[in-house]
């Protein structure tokens, strides 16, 4: 027994060894070095360069968020299929995982940064991840877009981080304003989880576009992200009589509050941030989720061509519907395309210089525009749950 | 090489600070406790830090980073103190309860206030590298490698082995299981300052319940008898997601599936942790160690060492111990009979200060016997003894548990190890030499390095009393030391209690067999049901009618326990 323990574990400890020598040989062996390899000749659609330009792309594919980075490995999978069959410029993308961890997403960006000098990093998925490994590529000089943060403070991180996921800021005051202009609303109650840093900031966004469409908050309720009753709070909410409910909460409390305030009694339109945004609120709270207005990045019904090729293309592949966060992860990859081809070049200050002058490219998501702050300027689709599915709020 | 540093600087900081932060469960295992409290205190001082770092050197020449490692771990400390006074006295899974409710607790506190930025998380500057980590990393280390051969740390490794014989000989349990606990939070606030100021970034909800369990399995992974464990455990754990990412094992379930097997391989075959593959040094002192110290003299004969006056003790509706007079004076060699359930034991344990009296007035060695009498004070005063039950620090040498009997004798040398000033080691010299003449006074010197545990039963029982004798002891009591001996070991313990009493030791003996009684002592009190029926001299004693009808008449019965 002791000597089977005992080469056990030495074997583990030899195998650490091995590592960290073998480790240092395979530095360096990327395209990078600054030589001319990743730039090619034409430009747009005549574009061609021999090399294929090195992504690395970090996701939470295992741990607590690894459902939204399954999705957008899908996602972001298919748009390098799609650029391979269109040939010109190819793509070496390598998805990582971070583990829902942000020291192994650092690790995971210093490698992509420093060791396999990857021209661009897609990710991570949490934006709390993102604000401890983006300084890393921003120190690296190496752009990073970000897909599914929606956090205010990111793209703040310095001129290499840009982003394609609208955040909260960006959606609410449009479905706040489409709201007003739907349901005449002049004073509502306000609940948001407030120990989470997504619902945290969806309030703060709530709260500023109320301000500005002139809406009165009657009451504002904090509950935390891992309750699941709401009752007592929903009564209190019901007694001042409000034109509306905003909420701000992760789809695991969204269901049992919606279902919950229907059973109370509260008839009026609930409004929910991009945690609402979910098949689940449906599945879960069933015709309780009617009347449910919510504000979204990207919906499935959007219109355009494009949409229309990634709903299909998507389904043909994962014989599934897709959701946000591949549609997000999928236009990622095409705006590094079209950033790409706009300079014909795959070195990371040209990625950089024209990710920054993306305007009104056709995505899925709709017509894109990189703002001047490096973030995404697409139009949200506010959406009303009508018979149990997601309709645009007209 | 500097390819390699650039490539996985984090990764190479994060082995830092995985070990910092290992260390700090490190501090209260290594004393048989279980905390979860860490990672709350870690928070408590990377957010505190924050409010006081200023935006340049403090007076010019102090750096940022070191005030915010003086802030965080004096808050960790501190906060570890007051957790400390009212959950000093659970154990084991309540202890590690109640530190949980703290750690939510101080998650809850911060994620409500503004001036932690609540769920949005705080940004910090990037104030630590490769250096800073691995030189925190380094004092911390070296603060256990010296604490671990020191009087302290030999005190807190007894307690961790039994906390009973601890407090037996003379360590004051609860004083040092405090220190282990505030080390720990100060270890803790540093942790949460070094990795706050490397990783730019904290929200409270990252010090959560996982973060609390993976510092406690990166301990325990490493190991926590050895001060080098949690860096074993922090090298093991934080290069295996590399190594897997090197070796091409693809990204997904597989990783985290290879990493549960192999730390399940690991506790399965190692459960002395990583650091059992260590081979364990010698002690190059132990050729020549020094000559006993000279100790301060007993008392001379005659002198009363323990008076007991109507000393009662109930349990319940049972009269354990019904109004005792018992007198003790200095050179005597006092034997304790009766059968069994006739409360001999429960009465040691009132002389030893484990049990306090129900009723009755008594002093030992000049302390007053009751309830607000712990039973350190009473070893420290100079009561030493074995139990009934063997109460060995199992996993600690035979020379270890002995040096731990010294402790009431030896003097406290972590802070001299620490500068290794060369006093230190005297004085450490000088507790070995006094070890090694009790080890050999019960003629164990030549099993002075293996475990105790793996004694044979008649040497545990012998070295049980050379850690007693360890204390210079005025009164050493013996709880059955002779059970499982056989005619030859029992006599040869006869004449070692008898050489030990003409040192001037005074001995108080309990023993089912009466022939080595009476062949021993020099007085022969006698209880039956909780009362003393006789006392006298042994021969008085043989012939007392009573006693012969309570007790002796089954001599040929228990004379000899197989």
């Amino acid at each position: 027994m002791r000597r089977l323990s005992g080469s056990i574990a030495g074997a583990a400890v030899l195998a650490l060894a091995l590592s960290a020598c073998g480790s240092g040989n395979t530095a360096t062996t990327g395209g990078g070095g600054g030589t001319s390899a990743l730039k090619g000749t034409g430009t747009g659609d005549t574009c061609k360069i021999t090399t294929p330009i090195p992504i690395g792309a970090v996701f939470s594919l295992t741990g607590a968020a690894a459902s939204y980075g399954e999705s957008q490995k899908k996602g972001l999978e298919l748009a390098a299929e799609e650029l391979k069959a269109k040939g010109g410029v190819t793509y070496d993308v390598k998805i990582e995982d971070d583990a829902t961890d942000p020291q192994q997403g650092i690790a995971v960006f210093e490698g992509f940064v420093t060791k396999d000098k990857k021209s661009l990093i897609i990710g991570p998925t949490l934006s709390n991840t993102a604000k401890q490994t983006d300084p890393v590529a921003q120190e690296g000089k190496t752009p990073v877009l970000a897909v599914s943060n929606t956090a205010a403070g990111i793209t703040e991180i310095g001129d290499y981080i840009f982003r394609d996921s609208l955040t909260e800021g960006a959606v609410i005051p449009q479905t706040i304003k489409a709201a007003k202009d739907k349901f005449g609303l002049s004073k509502v109650v306000v609940m948001y989880s407030n120990d989470d840093a997504f619902t945290e900031s969806g309030y703060q966004a709530f709260k500023k576009a109320l301000d500005a469409n002139g809406i009165t908050i009657t009451k504002t309720i904090t509950f935390s992200k891992s309750d699941t009753d709401f009752r007592a709070q929903l009564a209190v909410a019901k007694a001042s009589a409000p034109d509306a409910l905003i909420t701000s909460a992760l789809i695991e409390a969204a269901v049992p509050l919606v279902t919950q305030a229907r059973e109370v009694g509260i008839t009026v339109p609930i409004i929910g941030g991009n945690g609402f945004n979910s098949p689940k609120l449906m599945a879960g709270a069933g015709k309780a989720a009617d009347g449910v207005v919510v504000g979204a990045a990207w919906n499935s019904a959007s219109s355009g061509a494009e949409n229309a090729a990634f709903l299909t293309a998507y389904r043909a592949k994962y014989s599934a519907d897709p959701d946000q966060f591949a549609a997000q992860a999928y236009t990622g990859l095409k705006l590094v395309d079209a950033a790409v081809r706009a300079g014909c070049s795959g070195e990371r200050e040209d990625i950089k210089k024209h990710l920054a002058e993306l305007k009104d490219v056709p995505t899925a998501l709709g017509k894109f525009t990189m703002s001047a702050t490096r973030d995404a300027d697409t139009p949200a689709v506010v959406q009303v749950v009508e018979s149990g599915k997601f309709a645009v709020l007209k | 090489m500097a390819g390699f540093l650039d490539s996985y600087a984090s990764t190479i900081t994060f082995m830092a600070l995985t070990g910092v932060f290992a260390y700090s469960f490190y501090a209260v295992l290594m004393a048989g406790q279980l905390s979860l409290a860490q990672a709350g205190l870690a928070s408590a001082g990377a957010f505190t830090s924050s409010l006081v770092v200023p935006a340049a050197p403090l007076f010019g020449v102090i750096p940022r980073l070191v005030v915010g490692i003086a802030v965080g771990m004096a808050v960790g400390a501190a906060l570890a103190f007051l957790l400390g006074l009212p959950v000093m006295r659970l154990r084991g899974v309540f202890l590690a309860i109640a530190t949980l409710a703290f750690g939510e607790v101080v998650r809850i506190l911060l994620i409500n206030q503004s001036w932690t930025g609540g769920a949005q998380g705080l940004s910090f500057p990037k104030l630590v590298g490769i250096p800073e980590a691995w030189l925190a990393l380094a004092v911390v280390a070296y603060w256990f490698w010296r604490l671990g051969g020191s009087r302290l740390g030999r005190a807190l490794a007894a307690i961790r082995e039994d906390e009973l014989a601890a407090k037996a000989m003379g360590i004051d349990v609860t004083r040092h299981r405090m220190i282990s606990f505030v080390t720990s939070g100060a270890v803790a606030g540093l942790y949460g300052v070094l990795l706050a100021y490397f990783v730019r970034f904290a929200d409270p909800n990252a010090f959560g319940f996982s973060t609390a369990v993976d510092g406690l399995v990166t301990a325990v992974v490493g190991g926590t008898t050895l001060f080098i464990g949690p860096l074993l455990g922090s090298t093991f754990l934080t290069w295996l997601p590399e190594l897997q990412r090197a070796i091409g094992v693809e990204a997904g379930w597989i990783r985290p599936f290879v990493s549960g097997l192999l730390l399940l391989l690991v506790i399965l075959f190692l459960p002395g942790g990583l650091a059992a593959l260590i081979p364990h040094r010698r002690r190059r002192a132990m050729a020549h160690p020094d000559a006993p110290p000279d100790l301060p003299p007993l008392p001379a004969p005659g002198t009363p060492i323990a008076s007991l006056r109507a000393i009662r003790k109930e349990y319940g509706g049972v009269h354990a111990v019904r109004d005792v007079d018992l007198d003790i004076a200095a050179g005597e060699i006092v034997g304790l009979i009766g059968p069994n359930g006739a409360g001999k034991t429960t009465l040691v344990n009132i002389v030893s200060g484990l049990v306090p009296p129900s009723g009755g007035e008594g002093t030992v060695v000049g302390i007053p016997l009751g309830s607000g009498v712990p039973a350190h004070r009473i070893a420290l005063a100079g009561v030493s003894r074995t139990f009934q039950q063997i109460k060995l620090f199992n996993r600690l040498s035979a020379l270890d548990n002995v040096l731990v009997g010294a402790h009431r004798v030896s003097r406290p040398t972590l802070l001299r190890r620490m500068v290794l000033l060369p006093s230190a080691r005297r004085d450490e010299k000088r507790a070995l030499g006094q070890a090694f003449a009790q080890l050999t006074r019960v003629g164990l010197a030549d099993r002075a390095r293996l475990p105790a545990g793996d004694l044979s039963y008649g040497d545990q029982r012998r070295l049980e009393i050379a850690r007693a004798l360890a204390a210079h002891p005025t009164l050493l009591i013996l709880d059955e030391p002779a059970a499982g001996m056989n005619h030859v070991e029992a006599h040869r313990l006869s004449v070692l209690i008898r050489a030990l009493a003409e040192d001037g030791v005074t001995v108080l003996l309990i023993e089912h067999n009466v022939r080595m009684v009476l062949e021993t002592c020099t007085r022969v009190v006698v209880l039956d049901f909780g009362e003393v029926i006789a006392a006298g001299d042994p021969a008085t004693i043989a012939r007392d009618p009573r006693v012969v009808e309570a007790y002796l008449g089954a001599e040929d019965d228990q004379a000899e326990p197989a």
